[in-house]
């Protein structure tokens, strides 16, 4: 028989005596889809490229530095916290690079570096590797750094450098604000949006407005939400109904009180909600397991952000209402489990 | 000023008489006794005394009066005090300790394949039966350790697990893990046990271990307590009701496969006392005891093996253990 | 096309095989007929070392209703009684040991010639008893058994199994182009049994050759049904739920909703029992995958050595796994020194690149497990339990639900092992119930 070691020709079969053959046993199945893990991070990052591209062009290499430095520290972080407890190293595994980008994505170009390796540790110390790494966080990272940074540093995460075109990029930045900041200072102010500057809706669509470096264009969060869609990356659930359920809000508000209120398709172009909703909403780990569950997310989503933009202190309530339904996913899994196969009703 | 000191007063005055009533009202009755005997319990909630924790145990144990002691993990203090507070007295079972009846490290033994799998012992077990060549061999993937609750068998260096004597309580949790029944409870006061339960015959076994009981008899011959039995198809087992611990076995089997629990403290003779009788050379079964007579002998601690007959047989009560 | 719910799309990898005619494999000079080839209650050898034995002749003598005999697969003499690696466990089971005398001399009176349709239910039953026909889809439920369910379960549905779902297998799609005859008296015999007038073969819609075939020799009594093609269709629940919408319930089996479903191979056995008493010694085998050197379709004794038939087909090739079955639900073997069973519906040899031994991480609730599970279960928390060894709460969880199709496993982005950690789970409780009985 061919295959078979002679160093041991006294076996016999038939007294469970085998010659041994080099060869893997597990369990089934054996075979495995080549979509694994860093697969998924790859394509949420060739999803994200866009909205970073418009990013840098717009503002430039204080954005590309962002990026950069989210990206090597929150990889570093992982790395030096897995080595000192002694944890098997899971940077591979490109979640913590993908968690630098989406940070990057939620500050502003001007961001000192400082300020995004604060931002970096946040996320993935204190959200993520304490809780015992990928998988077991309960809140999403990349906003828990984010508002973090928000909330003890208002002035440097408030300050939007105006959007130029790359190739303008020699001078200092101007300042100036972002579409929802303007609103919401004009409603503060003057009760109407009429105080506001002009809000055309091909600004914020294309990206040529004030905000963090990821979230300014519409279209190209939508190309990339497209094809995470496509790529069966992420389902259509939480981003159609997040995005239409502060649509329908809004809506309604606008058609009650156009002078109040800003019209439902300002609200979904302007501000974080296009990345919130197709890229950080969407968030596995920290978001429901069934596809009704996600829907419930959603729409919880939704209504709060809509909340926050309209009758609370901050212009943008995307990450907090991200981060507020984060916690009530384990209830919105187990009151949604799925219709078993031949259950016993 | 003193509104915000009245306010804030007030509110922790408040709170503190919410959580008072609510201590009074919802408070849970438990006979102090009860709490007393759960002080003395390890806490571990191992199981091994068959009730749902020690808590549960120690409920069980103060309102019935007919229950025995089944906690393995109290040592003799806290048996005493246990006694005392249910006013009673409690017979302890004889403590055990587990023995790992198993030495084939993977430099010594052979594997039937590459396992891909989840790394505990039993679920390795459901594939294939085992990666191990030897059927009745350790697999290494340490499921005894995660489910010791106090943390007294580790996977060491050499891919096998080692008993911390000084930490086993002999609750059983190991024993119930393993799927090859490797690890086996022995009274504490014992101390040497075979470390190897295989059942193939010398000539199937040698290929898959180098150091498995080669079930040569030897062992069996040589012990003055025949307390062990050995067959061609079984490996040699140490009956404890009968072993002495003289240690003789060990001395003499080929593959070094009888193991000791803890190590036997060596003979030291103490010149002064000695009186050059030779009667500790003559009953020294391993010759590690040489000197002239009239003088004081010496013992040879490498070759010593601890059986401590030369500390009883001494006329002169000069030989004593030395405690490693 | 009928479908069910959830499933998964691996790679087909039929082209290796499908489009080979089925070949006989030779003689062989040693058979190992392992004693439990089925599920249920064990058999007795009635042979000892040194009978004369001729091809068919019983071995073995069933002990209980749930059992079924194995028989000689050529003429020859018993060797010994022995035990050998048994594919399914990995442990050593009794096998009974036979040198072959090269002559294949059939057992007194066989073959014979009889009616099936003259024949009693009865007298049916028995001849399929008796041959040791079990499911040959490689469950190896014994057949006689399926076919007589008590009275206060009344079938009004028959189903020929011809889906033939896991990758690289080609056995049945190969007997159905060349035998249908089989297959169809085979599957009347059952109707008789059961006492319908109708019955359905289903086949995956990717055996378009197969179903254009059967379609003509089928009777009109027989409807043949194209399926969408989606992994695991020849589930036997998600089979019965694709083509009449009904769910077995849980803990039931399929006589609780009227249906019998059963392999088209298995109903080529009982035709071959029933009219000729021939017993189950052979049946066809898909040696395949890239790590065998010529994949061929075989038609093999049972009991011969699988080494024998992967030189037969060119030997190995980088061959880094050997599996009984298909790529989803088969048994990786770790030698070659094991013997075809009457359930081995192929032997699979994967290269380290055709197969997956990379360690898994942790779970990151992607929620692909949940889409693919054809139970409606949730296998990700069942796999974070697994982890745990938390039986009980598994088992709250559905695990006994869980067919373990592999459907979970294959989808997962963190590649864990969770049809392994359900079989753990399962392992566990078993013994958590056996040790409180026996306390």
């Amino acid at each position: 028989m061919k295959n078979v070691p002679a160093s041991n020709p006294a076996h016999d079969p038939a007294k469970g005596q085998t010659a041994k053959l080099s060869v893997y046993v597990s369990s089934s199945p054996h075979v495995h889809t080549p979509e694994d893990v860093p697969w998924i991070m790859r394509q949420v990052v060739y999803a994200l490229i866009p909205g970073a591209l418009v990013g840098v062009y717009f503002f430039g290499i204080p954005a590309i530095k962002v990026i950069a430095v989210a990206v090597a520290s929150c990889v570093a972080m992982e790395a030096l916290w897995q080595k000192l407890t002694g944890s098997p190293l899971t940077i591979n595994d490109g979640s913590a690079a993908l968690t630098g980008l989406l940070l990057a994505m939620n500050l502003p170009s001007g961001a000192p570096w400082w300020l995004v390796v604060i931002g970096s540790f946040v996320a993935i110390i204190i959200a993520k590797q304490i809780f015992g790494g990928i998988g077991n966080n309960p809140f999403n990272p990349a906003l828990v750094g984010r508002v973090f940074l928000l909330i003890s540093f208002p002035v440097a995460m408030t300050t939007w450098p105006e959007p130029r075109s790359f190739f303008t990029q020699a001078a200092d930045a101007t300042t100036g604000a972002t579409p929802l900041g303007a609103l919401k200072t004009a409603i503060f102010e003057h009760g109407t949006i009429g105080a506001a500057p002009e809000m055309n809706l091909m600004d914020p669509f294309l990206g040529n407005v004030g905000g963090s470096l990821g979230e300014i264009s519409a279209l190209a969060l939508l190309l990339g939400g497209v094809y995470l869609i496509a790529r069966k990356i992420i389902t259509w659930h939480i981003p159609v109904t997040y995005v239409g359920t502060v649509v329908v809000i809004t809506g309604i508000f606008w058609l009650i009180n156009p002078d109040g209120y800003a019209n439902p398709v300002f609200h979904l172009v302007a501000g974080g909600l296009m990345l919130g909703a197709f890229f950080m909403a969407t968030d596995m780990v920290t978001s429901p397991i069934t596809n009704t569950g996600k829907i419930i997310f959603a729409v919880g989503c939704g209504v709060i952000t809509v909340v926050i933009r309209l009758w609370g202190g901050y212009p943008e309530g995307v990450s907090f209402a991200i981060l507020i339904m984060n916690a009530f996913v384990p209830l919105i899994n187990s009151a949604t489990k799925p219709a078993k196969f031949g259950a016993v009703r | 000023m003193i509104s915000s000191i009245l306010l804030l007063g007030g509110i922790g005055f408040l709170a503190a008489l919410i959580l008072g009533v609510s201590a009074v009202t919802f408070a849970v009755k438990m006979d102090p006794r009860e709490k007393a005997v759960l002080d003395q319990l390890p806490g571990a909630n191992c199981g091994a005394c068959g009730y749902a924790g020690c808590a549960a145990f120690a409920h069980e144990i103060t309102t019935n009066a007919e229950a025995e002691m089944a906690c393995p993990a109290v040592n003799e203090e806290a048996l005493q005090a246990i006694s005392g507070v249910l006013g009673r007295t409690l017979g302890g079972s004889a403590p055990l300790i587990a023995c790992v009846r198993c030495k084939g490290v993977p430099e010594q033994t052979v594997n039937r394949y590459e396992y891909v799998g989840p790394k505990d012992c039993r679920a390795a077990q459901l594939v294939a039966g085992g990666s191990k060549g030897c059927r009745y061999g350790c697999l290494g993937l340490g499921t005894c350790e995660t489910v010791c609750p106090f943390g007294a068998i580790m996977m060491g260096e050499d891919g096998l697990p080692h008993v911390i004597e000084s930490l086993c309580t002999g609750c059983g949790k190991c024993i119930d893990a393993c799927p090859r029944s490797i690890i086996q409870l022995i009274p504490r006061s014992g101390n040497y046990y075979v470390g190897c339960i295989s059942k193939d015959i010398a000539k199937d076994m040698k290929p898959l271990c180098k150091v498995g009981c080669i079930k040569c008899g030897i062992c069996a011959d040589i012990c003055p307590f025949e307390a062990i039995t050995v067959s061609k198809d079984a490996s040699a087992v140490i009956d404890q009701t009968k072993c002495n611990r003289c240690g003789l076995c060990v001395s003499v089997c080929p593959t070094g496969i009888i193991a000791a629990v803890r190590t036997p403290g060596k003979a030291r003779i103490s010149p002064e006392k000695c009186k050059g009788c030779s009667i500790c050379e003559q009953v020294c079964p391993v010759e590690a005891i040489s000197g002239k007579v009239k003088e004081p002998y010496l013992v040879n601690e490498g070759k010593c093996i601890g059986c401590g007959l030369c500390i009883e047989k001494c006329p002169a009560d000069a030989i004593e253990r030395i405690i490693s | 096309m009928k479908t069910f719910k959830g499933g998964v799309h691996p790679p087909e990898e039929k082209k290796l095989v499908k489009d080979n005619p089925i070949v006989s494999f030779p003689l062989s000079s040693r058979y190992y007929v392992l004693v439990q080839q089925h599920l249920g209650a064990p058999a007795k050898p009635i042979v000892s070392a040194g009978d004369e034995v001729r091809k068919g002749q019983v071995l073995s003598e069933p002990l209980g209703f749930v059992s079924v005999p194995v028989h000689a697969p050529t003429s020859g003499k018993v060797k010994e009684i022995g035990r050998m690696v048994h594919p399914v466990t990995g442990l050593l089971a009794p096998c009974i040991v036979i040198d072959a005398d090269g002559k294949d001399e059939w057992a007194d009176g066989l073959p014979l010639e009889r009616d099936p349709f003259s024949m009693s239910r009865e007298e049916l039953l028995n001849a399929i008893k008796s041959a040791g026909i079990v499911g040959m889809g490689g469950a190896t439920f014994p057949t006689h058994v399926k076919l007589s369910p008590p009275k206060d379960k009344p079938i009004d549905t028959f189903i020929v199994n011809g889906a033939e779902c896991e990758p690289y297998l080609s056995s049945d799609h190969r007997l159905m182009l060349e035998q249908p005859e089989r297959i169809l008296k085979g599957t009347r015999v059952a109707m008789r049994i059961l006492g319908l007038d109708r019955a359905t073969v289903a086949v995956e819609a990717n055996k378009p050759d197969a179903i254009r075939l059967l379609r003509e020799k089928a009777p009109a009594d027989i409807q043949i049904e194209a399926l969408k093609v989606k992994y695991p269709q020849g589930a036997e629940k998600q089979l019965i739920n694709a083509l009449t919408k009904r769910e077995v319930p849980s803990g039931g089996l399929p006589m609780d909703v009227g249906a019998v479903v059963q392999n088209a191979g298995t109903c080529a056995a009982v035709w071959d029992a029933c009219a000729h008493g021939i017993p189950l010694i052979e049946r066809i085998t898909s040696v395949t995958g890239r790590g065998v050197v010529q994949p061929k379709n075989i038609r093999v004794r049972v009991g011969t050595l699988v080494g024998e038939v992967i030189e037969f087909c060119g030997g190995l090739n980088e061959a880094a796994k050997i599996i009984f079955g298909g790529p989803m639900m088969g048994i990786a073997q770790f030698t070659q020194e094991i013997p075809i069973m009457k359930g081995t519906s192929g032997v699979l040899v994967l290269r380290e690149e055709d197969t997956n031994i990379t360690l898994y991480s942790a779970c990151i609730s992607c929620g692909r497990c949940v889409e693919a599970c054809p139970m409606g279960l949730i296998p990700s928390v069942l796999s974070k339990l697994g982890e745990k060894g938390m039986w009980e709460k598994a088992v709250e969880n559905d695990l006994l639900d869980c067919v373990e199709c592999g459907s979970c496993t294959y989808v997962c982005p963190a590649n864990r092992p969770i049809v392994h950690f359900v079989k753990h789970l399962k392992a566990l409780s078993r013994a958590a119930s056996a040790k409180s009985k026996g306390a």
